[in-house]
């Protein structure tokens, strides 16, 4: 099933690549070949690869033993999670230089810390400020400038 | 003898307060990143190449070494003690290394991996100096089309060994190349696929694409585990940390054998230290007179793989400083370091910057002597790194990736770009594709497509002059080979049981 979605999203991916290669303006300055002369051979490239998995696929469909189908549902309870854990990134992001990094990111690191590190309150606070604070300190002292944000330093 | 000089200087280079600390301080990273399951040193040595902008490009590589080859020996005190390896090349180490834990002896493992990888190490190290030299003199020879055929044997060789399935190695390194034309094309100034994004006219940052694929996937892997509840157990460390002769006895040949084979398959393109340790497990097991034990908690079964994933950095080390081409993921990593800071590493390197190349390699010498210290008396402190609850080391690794993309630019957009980067790395690694070669395509995909334009440029647009030079007809040669290698061995090894049926 995996194979089949890979193909598909290639073949996508493979005719989006070949209409941008079509967007990019040929002028008669430079090289000979071109900047779309390599991008072309690539997408080639691709379908053949693709090609070539599909070629494994139905092997692998006939050599499969279908007395071995199907071990039940997959486990997928992960899924949500994880959802939720890429969209708070998105929303932790948003709020990178606005909060400032000290706040966004003790804002950030704790729900995450209370959901999979469950009950350790005191250990999980702990940690998320100080983490917070203490890499603050000492990138600046590295003189990476993070967000100040809404503190006043 | 300008060279042994050059080696000499290398060493007042490197012997340099400023340069001890940073090999320090890289080597201590290195095995503090190898130790944490989750953050491997591809991820760590890229995030790190922000902070080092305002060093001295020296002492930044002397650094950013040091987490590379000190995460080999991190990698293994988590396989043996939990069975997972810290580090990818430690797959082997775990098996008879987490055995030998389990009944007792994880003093003993820990001590033999930590002098293995030691011996190992510094073998590999005195080989880097040796062949770097005349390697440098054939790369010299070096045109468009030869750099071209070899950055191709290096991505067919790596897309043809990594993983199970052939197709989805290739569409990954093809993924990794195309990736690389995004931005403004650097011959015709025409932006190519940048969509009237602002952000992609200078192309993807490899860095990006290297913490996304890399750190946030492992994080979100792990997340998963948690969910599921799958927890590894740990065995406590419990008596001396040190082996019994015999145990010697029996892990001396192992680590120069391993030593040996580790150092060979580095230099080659694509194999990397996660096939020499396998390699040297198999070797041992076939040359042991006990192989019913291996599996059960030999030692030659953990001293030989951690002693081939150790040299075979070195190995790595060397197609990289002397042709300035990476033979796998971390060392293409290293590339984008070189280039980061405006240096080329390659033939011309070692005429140009002596004191450069030598002070690094000459650092690992010093490198290895640090790590034996961290990893045999203190190794206990870097134990308790493992008794950090997961989940509060992955959402610390979360915010360190934000700190790490957000300094090199300072553009939240690139933070955006790191998550579709992670959340495509979970997804390959789901679906079995593996994300190496597409870095490795991603460092070098701008080089070659520049080195294959100015080949045809060079021959007025007839490709014969790809395989034009005796030099490039071996490395198309190697190219090809390599690429059908996944369909030859399984047809070879079918005939060859059917020769020894046949024999029965």
């Amino acid at each position: 099933m995996a194979d089949r979605i890979i193909i598909a999203c290639c073949v996508m991916l493979a005719v989006a690549y070949f209409y941008g290669t079509s967007q990019i303006p040929s002028l008669e300055i430079g090289d000979p070949l071109g900047p779309k002369a390599f991008p072309i051979l690539l997408g080639i490239a691709l379908l053949l690869a693709t090609g070539l998995l599909f070629v494994e696929h139905l092997k692998d469909i006939k050599s499969a033993d279908p007395q071995l189908q199907k071990p039940a549902r997959p486990d997928r309870r992960h899924l949500p999670v994880l959802g939720v854990v890429v969209v708070w990134m998105a929303f932790y992001f948003s709020l990178f230089e606005t909060l400032g990094y000290v706040v966004a990111t003790t804002v950030f690191l704790l729900p995450l810390m209370a959901w999979f590190n469950r009950g350790k309150w005191l250990a999980n606070t702990l940690s998320a400020s100080l983490f917070s604070v203490g890499s603050y300190v000492m990138f600046a002292w590295l003189d990476v400038t993070l967000p100040q944000g809404v503190l006043p330093f | 003898m300008d060279t042994l000089q050059h080696i000499i200087n290398g060493f007042a280079v490197c012997l340099q307060p400023v340069n001890l600390m940073y090999t320090f301080i890289g080597v201590f990273l290195g095995t503090i990143v190898g130790v944490l399951p989750g953050i491997g040193p591809s991820a760590s040595i890229a995030l790190l190449i922000p902070i080092t902008y305002g060093m001295d490009p020296t002492s930044a590589l002397i650094m950013l070494a040091g987490i590379y080859y000190g995460a080999k020996y991190g990698g293994s005190t988590t396989a043996i003690l939990i069975n997972t390896p810290g580090e990818s090349a430690s797959v082997m180490t775990a098996i008879d290394g987490y055995q030998m834990a389990r009944k007792g002896r994880a003093g003993a493992a820990l001590a033999i991996s930590a002098v293995g990888s030691f011996i190992a190490g510094t073998l590999g190290v005195i080989g880097l100096t040796l062949f770097a030299v005349p390697l440098t003199s054939m790369a010299l020879k070096f045109g468009p089309a030869e750099y071209f055929a070899l950055m191709l044997f290096a991505i067919t060789a790596v897309s043809s060994l990594a993983g199970k399935s052939p197709a989805k190695a290739a569409i990954s390194t093809i993924l990794g190349l195309m990736i690389a034309t995004i931005g403004i094309d650097l011959q015709s100034g025409q932006p190519r696929y940048t969509a009237g994004v602002p952000e992609l006219q200078d192309g993807v940052g490899f860095v990006i694409a290297v913490v996304g694929l890399f750190a946030l996937a492992e994080v979100f892997s792990s997340m998963e585990e948690m969910i599921k509840g799958i927890r590894p157990e740990m065995i406590k460390l419990r008596g001396k940390l040190w082996f019994t002769r015999e145990e010697w006895n029996r892990s001396v040949m192992p680590i120069m054998r391993g030593g040996v084979i580790g150092f060979v398959i580095g230099v080659l393109p694509g194999a990397g230290g996660t096939i020499a340790s396998i390699m040297t497990y198999v070797w041992e097991k076939r040359l042991s007179r006990h192989p019913e034990q291996f599996g059960q908690g030999a030692i030659e079964g953990v001293a030989g793989p951690e002693a081939a994933n150790n040299s075979d950095t070195a190995g790595a080390l060397v197609p990289l400083l002397t042709l300035g081409i990476p033979g796998g993921g971390a060392t293409a990593v290293m590339l984008g370091a070189f280039i980061m800071y405006g240096i080329q590493p390659g033939p011309l390197l070692f005429q140009n910057r002596p004191d450069l190349v030598w002070g690094l390699v000459d650092s690992m010498y010093i490198g290895n002597i640090m790590l034996l210290i961290l990893n045999l008396p203190l190794i206990g402190l870097f134990v308790r790194l493992l008794y950090i609850p997961g989940g509060i080391l992955m959402p610390f690794i979360l915010a360190i990736s934000t700190i790490g993309i957000y300094a090199i630019n300072g553009n939240p957009v690139e933070l955006y770009m790191l998550l579709f980067f992670g959340i495509t790395g979970y997804v390959f690694r789901k679906v079995d594709i593996p994300v190496a070669p597409l870095v490795l395509a991603l460092v070098l995909g701008d080089m070659m497509e520049q080195s294959f334009r100015q080949a045809m440029t060079i021959s007025g647009g007839n490709p014969g002059i790809l395989i034009g030079s005796t030099i490039c007809v071996v490395l198309v040669a190697l190219s090809v080979i390599s690429a059908l290698l996944p369909f030859l061995l399984p047809k070879l090894k079918a005939w060859r049981e059917g020769a020894e049926a046949d024999a029965a």
